[in-house]
């Protein structure tokens, strides 16, 4: 029996080892008292609820994890890896893909090491979990959207300004997963509330925004514009536009006074100072909007293409405005086709909206936070002291 | 929904054997013995708790002779306070229990 008991004992203690850092200490705390225990059966139990103990944690925290993130890897790579030779946008999805997985891999294993691993607790965890299922969702309908809309390959060629604006979208995810990585570290202490505050107010603002521009806000924008200009105007695109840019300064406005009226009550140490808490919600709270909006347009797109509206680009004379070189003329039987798929391809909000939303958020936190807690006044050089 | 529990009664069971004296640091066997939990039970349960600062942990400051340190546990401020809310908000389901238990052991 005291065979087995040490067995038991170092096996405890070498898969103490898979634990993290703040969990091991749990483990060995269950080890050191397994002498405690008045009989070898009691001391056998003690240690069974031990390896209990270490086998959930290592189930939840690692493998769980890891088989979530096969399980989406794998569905990323079923919708988006296929496309045939012919279709401009097979190369551009592949790349999608390689790069998005390797990003999704590679910067946790970077981040920790600056910000620490995520912070214990179900709701980080989740929040993560999440963050990484939209991001895998956006790039798997990105690539659904991109099939579709370049089918005429050669009419669609991916010259050298459009691979760098698809390197582009990718950097700009990365900043995405790493800002979620970073929000979720167990370094960056928010007061309790303060973040599922900030990322539930950017998801209602998604599901508030998109219903008024499910194809995107971009043939929206247009319309308009082209009313400035002597055209039409059509006041239901106004109003839609009004709505988008009163989200864009209210819900600033709004996550950075709940964060600071949160945050101001909160005088533990190891959390960030109410000003950075705020700025960080702000900008959280607008980069979930702005992700949220487009997963949803690009979803709507991809499962919807027949209904995206948009201007027709092939001119009466059928010459192609996105071919290389411009004078190529697209066949008449194509025309139809390659209408459509320009339509479907110029659809959505693309990444200007994902860069530039969260910088709103930032900037107007910024500001917010510059008025309430304005910087120290300096003294001027040479000033004496009670001056 | 305010007279929700927010704590099971394993847990409600941790937090009175630790609000019983909130000064002393209590080890882990201690515990399993007052409140009758497997340490597969206790354990979680005090890594919980710990994790919502309503108790604080350390290692015993000298190496006994014999044996391994402890791991020590007592109730934070905020702890004592959410411990005697929960078991006061408790109490009035806790009681039949507690009586059929002192039932059984009156006629044993």
């Amino acid at each position: 029996m005291d065979r087995l008991t040490r067995m038991l004992a170092g096996l405890l203690r070498c898969l103490a080892g898979l634990l993290g850092e703040h969990r091991r200490d749990w483990a060995h705390a269950l080890l050191a008292e397994t002498d405690d225990q008045p009989t070898p059966s009691a001391r056998l139990a003690w240690l069974g609820g031990g390896l209990w103990l270490v086998a959930r944690e290592v189930l939840m925290n690692r493998i769980i994890q890891a088989l979530a993130f096969v399980a989406g890897a794998v569905g990323l790579v079923w919708i988006a890896w296929p496309g045939a030779s012919t279709n401009s946008a097979t190369p551009v999805n592949r790349m999608y893909v390689v790069g998005t997985l390797v990003l999704l891999a590679g910067l946790p294993l970077l981040v920790r090491r600056y910000v620490g691993p995520v912070r214990p607790g179900w709701a980080p965890r989740v929040v993560r979990v999440g963050g990484y299922a939209v991001v895998l969702a956006l790039i798997a309908a990105t690539a659904v959207q991109q099939r579709i809309g370049s089918q005429l390959g050669r009419y669609f060629p991916v010259i050298l300004p459009i691979w760098a604006m698809d390197v582009g979208f990718l950097l700009i995810l990365a900043g995405y997963v790493a800002g979620l990585l970073i929000l979720t570290s167990r370094r960056v202490q928010f007061t309790r509330r303060v973040l599922p505050l900030a990322l539930g107010i950017g998801a209602l603002t998604a599901g508030v925004l998109y219903p008024l521009a499910p194809f995107g806000i971009n043939d929206t924008a247009e319309t308009a514009l082209h009313s400035l200009h002597g055209g039409p105007v059509v006041v239901a695109d106004y109003l839609v536009l009004a709505c988008f840019v009163l989200a864009a300064l209210a819900v600033p406005a709004a996550v950075h006074a709940a964060a600071t009226r949160l945050a101001d009550r909160d005088s533990r140490p190891a959390i960030l100072s109410p000003a950075r808490q705020a700025l960080l919600a702000t900008a959280g709270a607008m980069a979930t909007a702005a992700i949220l909006v487009a997963l949803f347009t690009t979803l709507t797109i991809a499962l919807s293409p027949h209904h995206v509206t948009g201007p027709h680009q092939a001119a009466g004379d059928g010459i192609c405005p996105t071919c290389e070189p411009s004078t190529i003329v697209i066949p008449t039987n194509l025309r139809h086709e390659y209408s459509f798929e320009d339509r479907v391809n110029g659809a959505g909000d693309g990444a200007i909206a994902l860069l530039v939303v969260p910088l709103i958020g930032a900037a107007l936190g910024a500001l917010r936070g510059h008025l309430r807690y304005p910087p120290p006044a300096t003294r001027p050089e040479g000033l004496p002291e009670g001056a | 929904m305010a007279d929700r529990p927010r704590f099971s009664a394993q847990t409600l069971s941790v937090l009175a054997a630790l609000e019983a004296d909130p000064t002393a640091w209590l080890h882990g066997y201690l515990l399993a013995k007052q409140t009758g939990l497997a340490s597969g039970t206790l354990y979680p349960i005090l890594i919980r708790l710990a994790e919502r600062r309503l108790i604080e942990a350390r290692w015993e400051d000298e190496q006994p002779a014999g044996r391994p340190r402890r791991h020590l546990y007592r109730l934070t401020a905020g702890g004592l306070v959410a411990a005697l809310t929960a078991l006061a908000q408790a109490a009035p389901k806790r009681r039949p229990a507690a009586r059929r238990r002192l039932a059984t052991e009156g006629s044993a």
